[in-house]
């Protein structure tokens, strides 16, 4: 579904990503962790070029996202992503911010789009808020209609980037739920993120980074086991 | 004092109005919110060209807010008024020119303030609106300028103010607006330049101190909102 050939990125001078090459298969989802500054972030923001990458090649579905021919607004209404920071749009009310990629996107009217904006809220629990603004709900609650709102155009991957880390600790219990669902559902899913009892029960692989190269790509029940990637047992007792 | 503003009141308010043209304060006030209405869309132009990704647009806009920014607002208007009638060949009323000249400057003020409510949103509203596959438009009226301009409105309150101080430029082409007519109540009046002007300055006082105090008030309500709960239902 997702593939990365030779993916190299510079800031600047500085090499962040470093000849990565691997790949995301159709339905599954791979957790991705590593040290801060490891890279994670800014591989899956290549993946709906919201980052640019120098060398390399990413395909989704296929499709080269570099190609002249590939329009990046229909890439990434087919690719969902979410922020660490929500990113909600706090003029507009919940169930606005669900249903805005409907409205400018696929030009349906508020009337039309309202039913299933109010349908996907539903799914992630929060039908009942869905006309209030986003400051006047919980962290916890505004990543779930974040994840509605990347979830609305149907889109066959989902990218979440530290979905948890902005959350209190009695929020981020919600949000996994919802992620689990959704993973069981059968969506493509790169999910950044520092919660390993996650990886450990839903991800398919997990992909570990340490300073910009892909250094270890396992199975959880290898990647958790004793003869892991030395670095994985560091990292893994230095965030516990 | 109190003896002019009995016998020259009324011309202070409207001018010569109905035996003439309008002017006095109704014609300061229709001048300014007449030239902030059409600066309005200028500045927010000039705002999206510099904050937007084309590098051509963006030295455009720079040139014209640097250019502007250095020259006086009363240049602008004797050029409206000496070189504009030739350029496009038949002359223009005083009023118009001095709007012209007024509008072109302030866009590259208000343009100035609006770019900055632009820049002062979170970068993550522009990814995310992005990520979700919106397009420039809708992610630039939809998403960034209500946002934007919501939070500058104390900055656009403020630029009338100025507006209405630059208005009293307008005397020197004789248009009929409030300094201009008590200019002309000084010389009919001739010895009492003291009470003309000091009543001149206590209106602009009045009607400048007045805005900046909503000005103020503006930016403190605005202020609790800016990050979280923002209504933006008139904007949108």
């Amino acid at each position: 579904m997702i593939e990365f050939q030779g993916v190299s990125k510079w800031y600047g001078a500085v090499k962040v990503l470093k000849n990565i090459s691997a790949e995301v298969e159709k339905g599954t989802t791979i957790v991705l962790c590593g040290p801060s500054g490891s890279g994670k972030s800014t591989l899956v923001r290549t993946v709906n070029r919201l980052q640019p990458i120098q060398e390399g090649t990413i395909k989704v579905g296929g499709t080269d996202i570099h190609a002249r021919s590939t329009n990046v607004n229909t890439l990434r209404t087919g690719i969902g992503f979410v922020f660490q920071q929500f990113n909600l749009f706090p003029h507009l009310t919940v169930v606005d911010n669900v249903m805005l990629p409907l409205r400018r996107i696929r030009g349906q009217s508020r009337k039309e789009a309202l039913p299933t904006a109010l349908l996907m809220l539903e799914r992630v629990g929060l039908a009942d808020k869905a006309n209030s603004l986003p400051a006047d709900i919980s962290g916890g609650q505004s990543q779930r209609v974040a994840i509605a709102r990347s979830m609305i155009l149907k889109p066959e991957v989902l990218i979440l980037d530290e979905p948890t880390s902005a959350l209190d600790p009695e929020m981020v219990g919600e949000v996994l739920r919802l992620l689990r669902q959704l993973s069981s559902e059968g969506i493509t899913m790169m999910c950044v993120t520092h919660e390993m009892g996650f990886a450990r029960e839903v991800s398919d692989r997990v992909w570990f980074l340490k300073g910009g190269e892909l250094a270890f790509d396992a199975r959880p029940d290898v990647f958790f086991s004793s003869d892991t990637h030395p670095d994985v047992r560091g990292f893994l007792s230095s965030i516990h | 004092m109190l003896e002019i503003l009995r016998e020259y009141g009324l011309m202070l308010l409207i001018g010569e109005y109905p035996h003439g043209k309008l002017g006095g304060l109704a014609l300061t006030l229709i001048i300014s919110v007449a030239s902030l209405i059409v600066t309005f869309p200028c500045a927010v132009m000039i705002a999206l060209a510099r904050t937007g990704q084309s590098r051509i647009f963006k030295a455009l806009a720079g040139g014209f807010v640097h250019s502007v920014r250095a020259i006086p607002l009363l240049m602008l208007i004797f050029w409206a008024y000496f070189a504009l009638p030739l350029v496009i060949g038949f002359p223009i009323d005083a009023t118009y020119t001095l709007i012209i000249a007024i509008v072109i400057y302030q866009a590259a003020y208000l343009g100035e303030i609006i770019a900055a409510g632009i820049e002062g949103l979170p970068k993550g509203q522009t990814e995310a609106a992005k990520a979700l596959g919106l397009g420039y438009v809708p992610t630039t009226f939809r998403v960034i300028l209500p946002q934007a301009l919501f939070n500058v409105i104390p900055g656009i309150v403020n630029q009338l103010t100025t507006i209405i101080k630059e208005t009293s430029l307008g005397s020197i082409i004789a248009v009929s607006e409030l300094s201009y007519v008590m200019l002309q109540v000084n010389s009919n009046e001739v010895t009492k330049p003291l009470q003309i002007f000091g009543i001149l300055a206590a209106t602009y006082f009045i009607l400048c101190f007045v805005l900046s105090q909503a000005t103020g008030w503006l930016e403190r309500r605005i202020a609790g909102k800016r990050t979280g709960r923002v209504v933006v239902e008139a904007v949108a």
